[in-house]
């Protein structure tokens, strides 16, 4: 007979409990990852996807100018391993999501469990120290989590929605205008007055401080492919540099300075704001009641309102000389529609029965870029640094597909566990723990040995050794021999008297033992009994 | 399944990869991925079971004590090499490897065989089962492991002991007793030769006297005398108390032993010879003559286990109806815990049977694994005696049969006590 091998632990039960056991687990973990995971959500604000309300034009133009992007869809903490925070910039375009709430050290060292700020004190931390390093971070939120970061520089999203009087007559009162310059920008009828146009100072003046690097190419002719960074500045030949944007906003709050904080940058400046007429729906229901006092009549506030705010570490915001943030009030500015709004009123997003009025999204946009990423070489004016990277943070934007929500968290957990102070703690306990197991737990499967066992065991009854060394079953034992020795019945044994039995035994030692009632006998005399009774019989 | 290196060597390249994480040094974390990935890699190149096993067996019955000799062919019938396999023919732990070995590490190409071979010396009887075969397949570096089996079993019945016993040991005091066939003076099967008598059609040619035919020119035949034979029934004792003793020196495994030669022996003389074993319940071999009846008998007696408390005198109110007038009764039984012995004997002997009861001296069997003190001891043994005295007295011829007694030696100490 032959047969085939088959699998030694093969057992359908122990397979079906172990299925069981696992779908379980994935139940209970697909239950916690679907806190995180937001399905419903559609996502916006990405680089890396192309509709009308992501910026996918943004980051080609700057794939076009020949830096490298790159997305963080973990976590922030990853800033820290950046080798050039000089040329690196860090955007973040609308904080959607929350973090998961996870146990780290704060600031001071303590354990704290990080819970609604969208980023967790050691994410901020990576951040300002990011900055701090020399990097430059763009922000544009409005009404999301992104509240945090600002914070701890010492700024502050207002979280209302600002109405300006500059706003799109053509569009609607959501859209308004941004002026980048020191006093607001006012309208003429439905249209931005040209003559309060400005420029501010930190982009305007050649020569001097906070001058913009594309200034000093300005009347230089040159290629449109020499232009480089500055290319938005590039007009028939010749770099013909403007510093004044008006930019279009939708949708925007407010920005304030948090009085008596001091960031990590010590230089905060307001670089663009609202009109004196503008106003927050404070209590949201959509209507602007305000007076001079703030009351339950009037809850909602009136005046001129910070729409840019900038934060650097040297009065000059260079960024050879430290590290610098801009948090702007919108997180949609720099949308498809309103970046590209050529090509969004072409219907390269989709069709579309509103048109985007000309702005400066763009060109406001690359000159930040180029401002923080062109090379400081001489000779390379114009061109990208030689490690110039733009990192788009996509680590809050719900995604559209579970395997990618899933992914990031289980990213985030990977560099959470690997980046934060309290996980690294906790991941060397498991890693030691883990070690431990395997050594005490893991074994070799035994090798096989035939062991021969059958002599060293056997079985006995020892409890009755000491109720057959009691006198009263010794004399049991004699009377039957005596009884057996005679060839009598167990009847006419009975009815023997006993001076019938004293002369049968015939022996005045036993005939005394098996007669009397004393069960007395030291254990010398026992034995001697014993001795007795065994030759008793043989003569 | 995993090795322990494996296991190893796959945490602390996680661990390399979390720690180079955390300290952002590539070289260790390129180092950690490396473990992973070699592990990942290694288990790709595993080996196979799929072999198939072929066992021979140099006789399916053997007597206690004897050799039996194992060939395993081992065939790989896939199209890969085997690897590292590991081979483990499954053997009783109460078979002794007397030579060779039922293990092997094999690495065989497609198509190729070997074999195992190996001697296993039987020293308990029993109905026993060889095999399955055990297969473990290990990866290249012992890093994985699989373990299989081939569901491939050989049975095997170890008989007890055949012990010589002649023909003075047994002769007693009925001087015609246990002599084996006799022939009657009527024509029948048997030996001895009757008388002459006319061919008939359907006579074997093999009973045609030549010689006859010759002298007288017609066909004769030869015709037998009828052989009669006795009918001998063994009484053998399988209660829980018959264990008493090591495993291969206990009052069962000696009645064993004697019921077997003594069934042996008389049916080799032909005669018929019938089993009773009653442990819990009452096992009873209807006396048969020939081959096929020692082989009846040798398979009961080779699967017989201690258990039970039945009492003798169940055994002979159940039996005693059914045995032959006058026929020898051989009780084996050590004759201890059971008080209607004497009575079951005086039943039989009573009968008209001549009674045999070959008891093994429990309590000597005992003090081979307890130390029973001396004067327990004394006494015990006196009121054994008092038991097999008793015995004597009811008619039978008692043995009491030592430890170290071989069963010749036990029969020829038949007395009347």
């Amino acid at each position: 007979m032959s047969m085939v091998g088959l699998p030694a632990n093969f057992n359908a039960r122990r397979i079906a409990l172990q299925a069981s056991f696992w779908l379980v687990m994935l139940i209970l973990l697909m239950t916690i990852l679907l806190n995180f995971i937001n399905l419903s959500a559609t996502n916006q604000l990405s680089a890396y996807d192309d509709d009308w309300n992501d910026m996918s034009a943004f980051r080609q133009d700057i794939k076009d100018m020949g830096i490298q992007t790159n997305s963080l869809v973990s976590s922030p903490l990853l800033l820290g391993d950046i080798e050039d925070p000089r040329n690196t910039t860090y955007i973040l375009a609308g904080v959607e999501r929350d973090t998961l709430t996870l146990p780290q050290f704060d600031e001071d060292g303590f354990i704290t469990i990080a819970s609604d700020s969208g980023y967790s004190p050691s994410e901020i931390n990576a951040i300002v120290e990011f900055v701090e390093a020399g990097g430059t971070a763009l922000v544009l939120e409005d009404y999301g989590y992104g509240s945090s970061v600002a914070e701890a520089f010492g700024v502050s999203y207002m979280g209302d929605q600002v109405y300006d009087t500059n706003y799109v007559a053509e569009l609607d009162f959501n859209y308004i205008w941004m002026c980048i310059q020191e006093n607001p920008c006012g309208m003429n009828g439905t249209e931005i007055d040209p003559s309060t146009l400005s420029s501010h100072e930190r982009w305007a003046n050649v020569g001097e401080q906070g001058e913009h690097p594309c200034s000093l190419l300005d009347g230089e002719s040159m290629t449109e492919a020499e232009a480089g960074l500055c290319t938005q500045h590039w007009n028939s030949g010749v770099i013909e540099y403007n510093g004044t944007y008006q930019m279009l906003l939708n949708n925007v709050t407010g920005l304030e300075k948090i009085p008596g904080v001091r960031g990590p940058l010590s230089e905060v400046a307001v670089r663009a704001m609202t009109s004196n007429g503008a106003t927050v729906d404070v209590n949201g229901d959509g209507e602007i009641q305000f007076g001079s006092e703030i009351t339950p009549a009037t809850p909602d506030r009136w005046g001129q309102f910070n729409l840019t705010i900038e934060a650097c570490a040297r009065t000059s915001c260079d960024p050879s000389d430290g590290g610098r943030i801009v948090f702007m009030a919108d997180g949609s500015a720099l949308i498809n529609a309103m970046y590209d709004y050529e090509g969004f009123n072409e219907g390269k997003y989709g069709e579309t029965a509103t048109l985007m009025p000309a702005n400066d999204n763009r060109k406001w946009a690359m000159d930040f870029i180029a401002e923080a990423l062109m090379s400081q070489l001489e000779g390379e004016e114009g061109e990208p640094a030689e490690n110039a990277m733009v990192i788009f943070d996509e680590s809050r934007h719900p995604q559209s597909a579970l395997a990618a929500d899933s992914y990031n968290t289980v990213y985030f957990l990977l560099v959470y566990f690997t980046g934060e102070g309290l996980a690294m703690l906790l991941l060397f306990l498991i890693l030691f723990v883990t070690f431990e197991a395997v050594l005490i737990k893991k074994r070799d499967p035994e090798p096989w040995r035939h062991v021969f066992s059958i002599i060293y065991y056997g079985f006995g009854d020892a409890n009755r050794y000491a109720y057959y060394s009691k006198v009263e079953k010794i004399r049991q034992v004699f009377l039957s021999k005596v009884r057996n020795q005679n060839g009598l019945n167990r009847e006419e044994f009975q009815g023997m008297q006993a001076n019938e039995l004293v002369s049968m035994i015939n022996d005045p030692v036993l005939a005394k033992f098996a007669v009397e009632s004393n069960n007395r006998y030291t254990l010398e005399q026992t034995v001697a009994l014993v001795k007795r009774i065994k030759a008793w019989g043989r003569q | 399944m995993w090795t322990r290196k494996a296991a190893f060597t796959f945490t602390g390249g996680i661990a390399l990869v979390l720690i180079g994480m955390m300290i952002s040094n590539q070289q260790m974390m390129i180092l950690g991925l490396s473990l992973v990935a070699f592990i990942v890699v290694n288990s790709w190149i595993s080996g196979h079971g799929d072999v198939e096993v072929q066992r021979t067996l140099s006789a399916d019955n053997l007597y206690k004590g004897d050799d039996l000799y194992v060939e395993l062919l081992v065939t790989n019938r896939s199209n890969r090499k085997t690897q590292m396999l590991d081979i483990y023919d499954n053997i009783p732990h109460e078979m002794k490897l007397r030579s060779g070995l039922n293990q092997m590490q094999l690495n065989l190409k497609p198509g190729e065989s070997a074999r195992i071979r190996y001697v296993l010396r039987c020293p308990l009887r029993g109905h026993y089962s060889i095999g399955p075969v055990s297969l473990r397949a290990r990866n290249t570096f012992n890093l994985g492991v699989e373990d299989m089996y081939v569901d491939h079993h050989s049975d095997i019945v170890i008989f007890p002991q055949i012990k010589d016993i002649e023909e003075a040991f047994l002769r007693s005091r009925t001087p015609k007793m246990y002599t084996g066939a006799t022939t009657l003076r009527t024509p029948g099967q048997g030996s001895e030769f009757y008388s002459l008598r006319e061919y008939v059609p359907g006579d074997p040619f093999k009973n045609i006297n030549w010689k006859a035919f010759a002298r007288t020119g017609e066909l004769m035949v030869n015709e037998k005398c009828r052989d009669a034979v006795t009918d001998l029934y063994l009484i053998l004792d399988s209660r829980d108390l018959a264990r008493i003793g090591t495993v291969l020196k206990n009052p069962l495994e000696m009645g064993t032993v004697s019921a077997a030669s003594l069934a042996a022996f008389f049916l080799k003389r032909r005669d018929s010879v019938a089993l009773a074993i009653y442990d819990e319940k009452l096992s009873y071999l209807p006396p048969d003559t020939g081959d096929k009846q020692y082989f009846k008998i040798l398979s009961a007696l080779a699967g017989v286990t201690p258990k039970g408390t039945m009492p003798l005198q169940a055994v002979t109110n159940s039996l005693s109806g059914r045995f032959s007038r006058g026929s020898p009764v051989f009780v084996i039984s050590s004759c201890e815990g059971d008080g209607t012995v004497p009575a079951a004997v005086r039943d039989l002997v009573g009968r008209g049977h001549e009674v045999t009861v070959l008891s093994p001296s429990s309590v000597d069997f005992e003090r081979l694994v307890s130390r029973i003190p001396r004067m327990s001891y004394e006494v015990l043994k006196l009121e054994r005696q008092n038991r097999l005295t008793t015995l004597a007295g009811s008619g039978a011829q008692v043995i009491d049969w030592m430890p170290d007694m071989d069963l010749s030696q036990a029969l020829m100490q038949v007395r009347g006590y």
